[in-house]
């Protein structure tokens, strides 16, 4: 097992070069730069650029960059003059994994009983019930369902905060509540998947030969369906579950834009069209590390989950 | 216990969870009888006078040299003084930092008298080389100050900045600007320029604390290190989240500030913001650079409580459609002239854009300089026809496909549809509209792009630096002195704009820019403006405040009354 671990750990550093090599290169071939607008002069933007190293050959650029990273700095914002990406970036995966931690718990806790529950009653109503839901959770988008719940709760009724984040150093109650209408926004497209999957993978594992003969030797219902066939059946979802919470935990963009939450996400995007090189650097050095994470504990969690699985 | 059974109490342990979350217990409610407003939410802890705004976008640096953008330059001009203010409410400019200030004979040297009572908020006395320092980081090449090129006016400055430093070196002390003594600065120009006053309100140039730079380097505007000599101080800042400033006790007029306490909120979705807003958490929305979205504030100003609440008005900012005119068939004027006859400027600002003011001049009246009233091609759907007759292309008859490029945001992307549709209907012609990304957008629009890679028409816009036309015609459209995007010859207009730069009598100058004005968008239509905007804001009833068109906020004249 341990072997096993430090293996995966190992995996790190070729998809490290990898995945920041491509990165690097492609962002810098996009046409335009940091200092790029329609009021600053032509020369003084490139002067900007040399200030902050940005004409050097790239191969030079990337050496520097490594060199600082294997120190654990990141370098300075381009967009945000100075401050160094780490002390953006830390606080706000903070709060996207606090909020895709929720998200995941609520799909988990919706998600995997209503699979079951569909599985179980295989074509009655609350089979199609629960499908039905299902599907309006994958459907309606984010952006939909979010302020609708905001004006529904918050407003209208007045139950729940409309908006923002709330520190667990505020109080149980604002903390929970502050997190209960962005996580069920962003926790109800999953909790369909999850429900899918279940169902699915349930159903095939329910008509195997050794469900037929737990049953026939006379075990108890709920035990032939949790004890075996359930455990059995989660091999997908939790397979599927891996990269996508890698996804949930580095923060939505949406999600955090509706409920004007401080997470990550709007790093992924509004660093790209700054063009703030070493904030998209981070934040892929920090996605690719939280998905091989991710799939290291998903393998763990294989060994939990079905014995026949060896890792070799 | 088995694994399974952990399994099993795990789901338990969700459900009862999640049970438990759906069935608040004790949750506030503050009453809501209608979905339009809620009770206030308490807002001083004592007696302290607080006010929570918010931004759209977080500061990208709180460092007068370096803020460039709306967002950045709001509590820059909060937190630093300049030497002279633009004036809220009256539009003029007035003494700040400077007492007055003396102009020489030729124009081309300025003395600024600086007050003697204004302190920094660490006990140190404001003083002229305060000022000048600042002028001379802006300038630096080191700093990278994005806005050093509204400084270029001064002696030398513009050679200095573009020194290529390291391989290069300049010598700092010939730039333009010195103490003269303690509390007096005087500016050495390279030429005369009436505009220079509009100039020294800025914040490029706002004396900012040198032994603290030395200290701190780039973290002096932190929260911990920052010196400031305005009436609010930064005192928090959370990343994403919010911005606090408190009053500075060592302004020099802190007696006549109210508003004790500031509390910024990032909140990006303006929608979120409007109902942040109704639900009483924030006491005013729609702050942002832009204006709120055309079915909030149609939804605003229907209701009754919002719509009293709503506040209307002009923005120093024009947009325009471009056009490259070394580019067939835009280098016959008449087709320009015919394109910009055929926008409905009205229906754009009431149903597309859903504020703001239609355009047919480039500066909006409230720049110095701006014809008033205004001057340039309106809309007039025969008369559009008629010149693309007379350009040959008879109802459209023979017109190529052409292509009008623009950034992609949702308003960009509404505005990009309707021209078409106008173009179409009016002209009957095939306009083809392409998005791109900003940075690339711009790449794509310098003067060495290829006449072919070059789209026909393309959508930009411009907001004042300082108010006065020399930033509008000059700097942005000038032939040779600007970005000149539309590849425009060199005219009389240009001729005229220079001129009127270096005019010391105001009353020439405004009417020198008259005639650039119609020169460069009546007649040669080297673009065609077609909307000022305006902006939205909500403000509840009992902050009483103003609307400035072009300066930053003052929020030290702001009051609370309730």
């Amino acid at each position: 097992m341990i072997r096993v671990i430090i293996r995966r750990l190992l995996w790190f550093i070729p998809v490290f070069f990898l995945v920041t090599g491509i990165t690097f290169v492609t962002m810098h071939a996009l046409p335009g730069g940091p200092f790029d607008s329609d009021k600053t002069p032509p020369a003084l933007v490139r002067q900007m650029e040399a200030t902050f190293g940005l004409r050097q050959p790239l191969y030079k650029q990337y050496t520097i960059w490594l060199g600082n990273v294997l120190q654990l700095k990141f370098g300075p914002s381009l967009a945000a003059r100075g401050k160094p990406v780490e002390s953006f970036l830390l606080p706000g995966l903070a709060v996207s994994a606090q909020l895709g931690a929720f998200a995941l718990l609520f799909a988990l806790a919706i998600g995997l009983p209503a699979g079951i529950l569909a599985a179980l009653k295989r074509g009655q109503w609350q089979d199609r019930l629960a499908m039905l839901i299902s599907i309006l959770g994958v459907s309606v988008p984010a952006i939909v369902l979010g302020p609708v719940l905001y004006w529904l709760f918050g407003l209208h009724l007045g139950w729940l905060p409309v908006a923002k984040w709330a520190d667990p150093s505020d109080g149980l109650w604002p903390y929970i509540s502050h997190a209960i209408l962005p996580a069920v926004t962003l926790g109800a497209g999953l909790s369909a998947i999850v429900a899918r999957l279940t169902r699915a993978s349930l159903l095939q594992v329910l008509y195997e030969d050794y469900i037929r003969t737990a049953r026939a030797k006379g075990l108890a219902e709920r035990v032939v369906t949790i004890r075996h066939a359930l455990r059995n059946s989660l091999i997908p979802v939790v397979t599927y579950l891996g990269p996508l919470a890698a996804g949930v935990l580095t923060g939505s963009l949406i999600v955090e834009q509706i409920f004007a939450i401080p997470g990550m996400g709007r790093y992924f995007v509004s660093s790209i069209s700054n063009r703030d090189y070493p904030m998209v650097m981070a934040v892929v050095v920090l996605y690719a590390f939280i998905i091989v994470m991710v799939n290291l504990l998903v393998d763990i969690l294989y060994v939990f989950i079905d014995p026949r699985i060896e890792n070799t | 216990m088995h694994r399974s059974s952990w399994m099993f109490l795990a789901l338990a342990v969700c459900l009862a969870l999640v049970a438990g979350c759906a069935a608040p217990v004790g949750a506030p409610t503050t009453g809501v009888e209608t979905e339009e407003t809620a009770a206030p939410a308490e807002v001083a802890t004592g007696d302290e006078v607080v006010i929570r705004l918010s931004t759209t976008s977080e500061p990208t640096t709180l460092d007068p040299n370096l803020a460039e953008d709306y967002y950045s330059i709001t509590p820059v001009e909060q937190m630093f003084l300049g030497l002279t203010n633009i004036n809220n409410e009256t539009a003029e400019i007035e003494p700040e930092l400077a007492e007055s200030w003396e102009t020489s004979e030729d124009g081309l040297t300025w003395t600024f008298n600086l007050r003697d009572d204004v302190l920094w908020s660490d006990g140190q006395p404001v003083t002229a080389q305060d000022v000048v320092y600042s002028v001379k980081r802006a300038i630096m090449p080191e700093t990278a100050s994005p806005y050093a090129y509204v400084l270029y006016i001064i002696k030398n400055a513009s050679a200095i900045n573009q020194t290529a430093v390291p391989t290069d070196t300049y010598a700092i002390d010939t730039l333009g600007v010195e103490a003269v003594d303690e509390h007096t600065v005087q500016f050495t120009l390279e030429a005369p320029a009436s505009y220079f006053l509009s100039i020294s309100s800025m914040w490029t140039l706002r004396p900012v604390p040198s032994w603290t730079i030395e200290e701190f380097g780039d973290a002096w505007t932190d929260p911990a290190n920052i010196v400031v000599n305005g009436a609010y101080k930064v005192t928090e800042w959370n990343p994403g989240e919010s911005l606090t400033f408190v009053k500075n006790d060592s302004y020099v007029n802190a007696a006549d500030v109210q508003i004790e306490r500031v509390e910024l909120a990032v909140i990006t979705d303006q929608n979120t913001e409007v109902a942040l807003y109704e639900s009483g958490e924030l006491d005013v929305a729609g702050e942002g650079a832009g204006s709120l979205p055309v079915e909030e504030v149609t939804r605003i100003r229907e209701d009754a409580t919002l719509g009293a609440e709503l506040h209307e008005g002009p923005r120093a900012s024009t947009t325009y459609v471009g056009f490259t005119m070394t580019k067939a068939p835009f280098d016959n004027v008449l087709v320009r002239k015919a394109f910009s006859a055929a926008i409905d400027r009205e229906t754009m600002v009431r149903d597309v854009v859903g504020s703001g003011v239609p355009a047919t001049q480039f500066a909006p009246p409230g720049i110095f300089g701006a014809p008033d009233p205004e001057i340039g091609i309106g809309f007039d759907a025969a008369q559009a026809q008629a010149w693309l007759a007379e350009a040959g292309y008879p109802d459209g008859a023979g017109f190529p496909t052409v292509t009008y490029r623009y950034f992609a945001n949702t308003l960009e992307e509404a505005l990009a549809q309707a021209l078409q549709a106008m173009w179409k209907e009016t002209l009957n012609v095939d306009v083809q509209i392409e998005a791109q990304e900003f940075p690339v957008f711009l790449a794509g629009l310098k003067n060495d792009v290829p006449l072919e890679q070059m789209p026909e028409m393309w959508r930009l816009g411009w907001g004042a630096d300082y108010p006065d036309e020399n930033n509008w015609v000059y700097e942005v459209f000038h032939c040779t002195d600007s970005s000149n995007y539309p590849r425009a010859t060199c005219t009389e207009a240009d001729e005229l704009a220079k001129q009127a730069a270096l005019e010391p009598d105001q009353a020439v100058r405004k009417e020198l820019y008259a005639q650039v004005e119609t020169l460069m968008f009546q007649e040669e239509v080297r673009v065609a403006p077609y909307y000022h905007r305006g902006y939205t804001i909500l403000t509840k009833p009992y902050v009483q405040r103003a609307y400035p068109t072009f300066a930053p906020v003052n929020w030290d004249t702001w009051r609370i009354e309730r």
